[in-house]
């Protein structure tokens, strides 16, 4: 036991935090993949606990006071514990023989590490530099809490196929029944480090993003994004130190959900400030979560700005490429029935990530092309004497028919063939004129629109 | 969310028919997986520099405006004016 807890007592006596929490892992590093064999094999169920408090208590120059060697020797009896569990399932695994609620044992087991952590924490035996391992304690309570579920799941499905509804009922609810409670853990742990009252030096609270960004992960999962506000109330009425003195990874997954919860509360403008920060910050090679960003972000973009992802942007990400892209060429042309035949192409991936309804909106903005393109086609009016070409004018005054005229090219191709009556034509230059898309108002005894001269489409330069 | 866990919340809607019940399960099946790949990843590393976030294209030139004006607006009023002699006639 004492050579299986050296990297423990190495990474501890260097005071190196991330080092302390590798220890405590549940697998094995590249360089070692036989740690939690032979971790688990120093010892026995009868000896663990003497054996590891002999190890830590007499090891020399091992430093830890005697509280913090007794916390210590019941996270790692704990830890003991459930490697047994895990090097179980790796058996039962490889032998093609793993049993119902395996899993689950090892959620249970590895959820008495996590609260051996909380208790010790909470009473202050552990320091707080060593506050990684309440992520490595988050981050696997979670992933097993997740195997759990698949697994009772899985179970509970066999049997369940022909049995009555009422059956069927109680096992929905039940579908989630590790991870919600690995969500009450992970909020117990967020509050002891946001809680945590010391020096800010010597603080929990840089624990705070991580086990937020954890919750925000898990309610996603459950679908209960309604239950991340609260992390963000709580963080908001804190007196954390600034997010930007955070690690950048906290930075970025915080950013990255903060942004995703205003964009499904439409809040546009803070999701957009959100996630453009999440976008500068990620890790260059983190192409998977740059992917996740953008497809907020250019939702976002496209309802809040007008603006579009450059196709070399897009270059980069063949599968919003293929999402987006036929979507932003149909918004550029104004061509409303190729948008139509885009949204409908991606529906199910659009309604699955949640953008569906925002990009639906985007279609005014197609619209609003399409209407400035008859603006452009109409020309200029004849020069009077005495004007220069720089005073020239746009036509201003347009007939409606030639809007109804320009929607049935926009309307043109398969699939629609929907012919609108003036009076619709008159409607939807309305509801453009309404959302401040377009500038001008309609002479309905004359059929003509008539839009304003400076500035008729406000912001794209006419 | 694996596929059989999807799976199994659509058989608790459709119990009419066996049949049925692997069809919808049929069907669930990329939607599941779509979902899978739906979740933030860890980032292998704690930390890092301002170096590491740049792209390989710099971060210029990711947005642009909506319209286009390069787009052959000339062959636009060309139909334009083509749609209007067809109602004309009309």
């Amino acid at each position: 036991m004492q050579a299986a807890l050296e990297p423990f007592r190495q990474a501890h006596r260097a005071m190196n935090g991330y080092e302390v929490a590798d220890s405590l892992k549940p697998i094995a590093p590249r360089h070692d993949p036989g740690r939690l064999y032979t971790f688990y094999r120093a010892s026995n169920a009868h000896q663990v606990e003497s054996e590891i408090r002999y190890a830590l208590k007499y090891s020399k120059s091992s430093g830890l006071t005697r509280n913090e060697s007794s916390a210590w020797t019941e996270v790692l009896v704990s830890y003991w514990k459930a490697i047994g569990e895990i090097l179980a399932i790796e058996e039962a695994t490889n032998q093609g023989r793993l049993c119902d609620g395996q899993w689950t044992a090892v959620y249970d087991a590895w959820k008495e590490v996590t609260n051996n952590l909380i208790k010790h924490y909470s009473n202050g035996n552990l320091p707080a530099w060593t506050i990684v391992c309440l992520y490595v304690a988050g981050t696997y309570l979670r992933t097993f809490a997740i195997k759990a579920d698949e697994q009772l799941a899985k179970a509970k499905g066999g049997v369940t196929f022909n049995s009555g509804f009422q059956d069927d009922v109680v096992d929905s609810m039940a579908k989630n029944e590790k991870l919600e409670d690995a969500a009450r853990q992970l909020n117990r742990m967020f509050s002891l480090c946001i809680g945590d009252r010391n020096p800010i030096m010597e603080s929990r609270k840089w624990g705070t993003y991580y086990m937020a960004n954890l919750q925000f992960k898990t309610y996603f999962k459950l679908k209960a994004i309604g239950l991340s506000k609260n992390v963000v109330r709580s963080i908001n009425a804190s007196d954390l130190p600034p997010l930007e003195n955070f690690p950048k990874s906290h930075q970025v997954t915080f950013k990255y959900y903060t942004g995703v919860l205003a964009f499904l509360q439409e809040d546009y403008a803070q999701a957009e400030t959100h996630l453009t920060e999440a976008w500068r910050l990620c890790h260059k090679d983190a192409t998977k979560n740059q992917e996740l960003i953008l497809t907020y972000l250019i939702p976002c973009r496209l309802v809040a700005r007008h603006t579009v992802p450059t196709s070399a942007l897009l270059a980069h990400f063949p599968h919003l490429q293929q999402l987006f892209s036929p979507l932003v060429t149909c918004i550029k042309r104004g061509d409303l029935s190729g948008f139509d035949n885009a949204l409908i192409a991606c529906e199910d991936e659009f309604v699955k990530r949640r953008i569906y309804l925002t990009l639906e909106r985007t279609r005014d903005i197609a619209l609003r092309n399409l209407l400035r393109k008859v603006f452009i086609a109409g020309g200029y009016e004849p020069l009077k004497e005495g004007q220069t070409d720089a005073d020239r004018i746009r036509r201003t005054r347009i007939p409606v028919a030639e809007f109804a005229a320009a929607f049935r090219i926009g309307m043109s191709g398969e699939g629609t063939g929907q012919v609108l009556e003036d009076d619709e034509v008159e409607c939807m230059i309305a509801n453009m004129i309404y959302k401040g898309l377009l500038k001008g108002y309609i002479s309905r005894e004359r059929s003509m629109v008539v839009l304003n001269k400076k500035g008729a489409f406000p912001g794209t330069g006419v | 969310m694996s596929a059989s866990a999807q799976g199994s919340s659509t058989t608790t809607k459709a119990v009419v028919s066996d049949a049925k019940n692997g069809d919808e399960a049929k069907e669930q099946k990329p939607a599941a997986q779509l979902e899978e790949d739906d979740e933030f990843e860890d980032f292998p590393m704690e930390d890092w520099t301002e170096e590491d976030t740049q792209l390989p294209g710099g971060n210029t030139h990711l947005w642009e405006e909506s319209w286009d004006d390069d787009d052959t607006s000339e062959d636009f009023s060309v139909q334009l004016k083509e749609e209007l002699k067809k109602v004309g006639k009309a």
